[in-house]
């Protein structure tokens, strides 16, 4: 009898555990049961709806894409106009997920957000595991140096053994990565964000860095730096989750209409005039 | 005379201290909520599960001592970043039930916390407990207590008192860890304190040691009083390791 409270304290332990480890287990060991009619999954445009807000990913620190006014709070840029056009459209509101670039893709593709709208250019690789929508601006990759460098760049091979910053996960570092695989040997450096890619070429310890080119509209306010380079980058779209017709077709509607109504050329003059 | 001037500071020093004082308050006002609803959600059910480990560890048979000593040593062995990602791009929906966006990750990646610092706080718990001479337990049996009675009332108090300076610990653990979350979309101080670099790129050190302080300011006065403190009163009755 004197067992008894242990009997009790073990009950509750194991519920404990059992509890913890079958939420856990759950989802793995018993994926969602093919029946013989399978229930539709509805379209995220439903789930979007029927949630009234509709969660975007984006990485700020881009400008004019995307960047944070730390005095109230708010994003701005060219995309979180689109996007807000777009919720807009929708008739939701929009809630903003701020993440690593490089996390977007995993975080769309496992439905933790609903759209990346994070100036993405259209690759090959993303469209394999999301969908793009319609592009809507086409901008122009740069080779940027300080003022004073004497360096001449008619192409990727001239950078052949120069240090190189470049944005983890963007087209430039696969386009760099793809040039040294063909035998380049481009010194590449890769950086999370580009403040801190600028910071490095300042103070020397970069000889270039191969980014969009609006970037290097707002960063030679802070830094004496020139483009010394540029070629058309890829054309640049919102990215959803594949599968999801509906929700396809009311953002590429609603990006439509933003160029009928002439609002993607009022953006384009507001944010990079 | 102005005020700044009586205070031999010019208009630019002021506009500077200003300034200084506006990233505290961003950092302060926007971020810090978040980073302490994680901290406490991550230590409140890494409690309630290490508790509950701690006590298997000391008196449950063979084989759940087994399972959950190698649940602590997976759960040490994986960096808090990986089990954050596991948690909030791994398993999409777990946590919607809190609704689907920024609170499902919050819950996401307060889980992981708490997953991570319930193997900690096992171990915490379960030497705390072993610390508590034998000869209490058994002088509470003796009196006809029953193994819950004696453990409820007699070694569970004493344990916990003893368990204060190795919590605190964690605790200093749990709070920096919070900073992890900004990789997924957290807005915590650690996020805002880049916003506040994107802005102005040339400041990044100050900033950066505006963030140290608010940290610290958290960490600081727990570790001391809880750790220190206790640790001194425990060593007076004789008790702890300190």
């Amino acid at each position: 009898m004197e067992n008894q409270g242990m009997i009790a304290l073990f009950l509750i332990i194991g519920l404990g555990i059992g509890m913890v480890s079958g939420f856990l287990i759950y989802p793995v060991v018993n994926p969602p049961v093919e029946t013989e009619e399978p229930e539709p999954t509805p379209d995220l445009l439903e789930v979007i709806q029927t949630r009234g807000y509709m969660i975007v990913g984006t990485s700020s620190g881009w400008p004019p894409f995307e960047m944070v006014n730390t005095t109230d709070s708010t994003f701005y840029g060219f995309d979180i106009d689109l996007c807000n056009y777009v919720a807009d459209y929708l008739n939701v509101t929009i809630q903003w997920q701020d993440m690593d670039f490089d996390a977007l893709v995993p975080a769309c593709d496992a439905g933790t957000i609903d759209l990346i709208a994070a100036a993405t250019f259209i690759t090959t690789d993303r469209n394999d595991v999301l969908t793009p929508s319609v592009w809507y601006i086409r901008t122009n990759e740069v080779v940027v140096v300080k003022s004073d460098s004497v360096l001449n760049v008619t192409g990727l091979d001239d950078l052949d053994g120069y240090d190189v910053g470049v944005q983890t996960g963007t087209v430039e570092a696969d386009e760099i990565s793809d040039h040294n695989d063909g035998g380049g040997a481009i010194v590449v450096h890769e950086y999370p964000r580009p403040d801190s890619m600028f910071v490095d070429l300042n103070s020397g310890a970069l000889d270039a860095i191969y980014i969009d080119e609006p970037v290097l509209t707002v960063y030679q306010n802070i830094y004496a730096v020139k483009g010394i380079y540029s070629l058309t980058a890829p054309p640049t779209a919102l990215y959803m989750d594949q599968g999801n017709p509906d929700f396809q077709r009311a953002v590429n509607n609603a990006i439509a209409i933003a160029f009928e109504e002439g609002l993607i050329d009022a953006w384009i003059a507001k944010w990079f005039g | 005379m102005t005020h700044g001037s009586l205070n031999g500071l010019g208009d630019s020093d002021m506009q500077e201290l200003q300034e200084v004082i506006r990233w505290f308050q961003y950092i302060i006002v926007n971020g810090l909520p978040a980073t302490l609803l994680l901290t406490f959600l991550g230590l409140v059910f890494g409690f309630i599960l290490g508790l509950l480990f701690a006590l298997g560890r000391v008196y449950a048979p063979r084989p759940i001592k087994v399972a959950i000593s190698t649940y602590e040593r997976i759960m040490r062995s994986i960096p808090i970043l990986v089990l954050m990602f596991m948690f909030v791009f791994g398993f999409p929906g777990l946590f919607n039930f809190v609704g689907a966006g920024t609170n499902a990750t919050l819950m996401a990646v307060a889980f992981a916390l708490a997953l991570r610092s319930s193997a900690y706080q096992a171990g915490i718990f379960r030497s705390a407990i072993q610390s508590v001479s034998p000869g209490q337990l058994q002088a509470a049996q003796a009196i006809g207590m029953t193994n819950l009675q004696a453990n409820v009332f007699i070694v569970l108090p004493q344990a916990f008192r003893l368990a204060v300076p190795g919590w605190s610990n964690e605790y200093a653990v749990v709070i920096k860890d919070t900073s992890f979350a900004m990789a997924v979309g957290i807005a915590e101080m650690n996020k805002l304190a880049l916003n506040l670099q994107v802005e102005s790129p040339e400041f990044m050190l100050f900033i950066l040691f505006v963030l140290t302080l608010v940290y610290f300011c958290f960490t600081y006065p727990v570790t001391k009083y809880a750790g220190e403190i206790m640790t001194k009163r425990l060593k007076r009755l004789g008790l702890g390791g300190g």
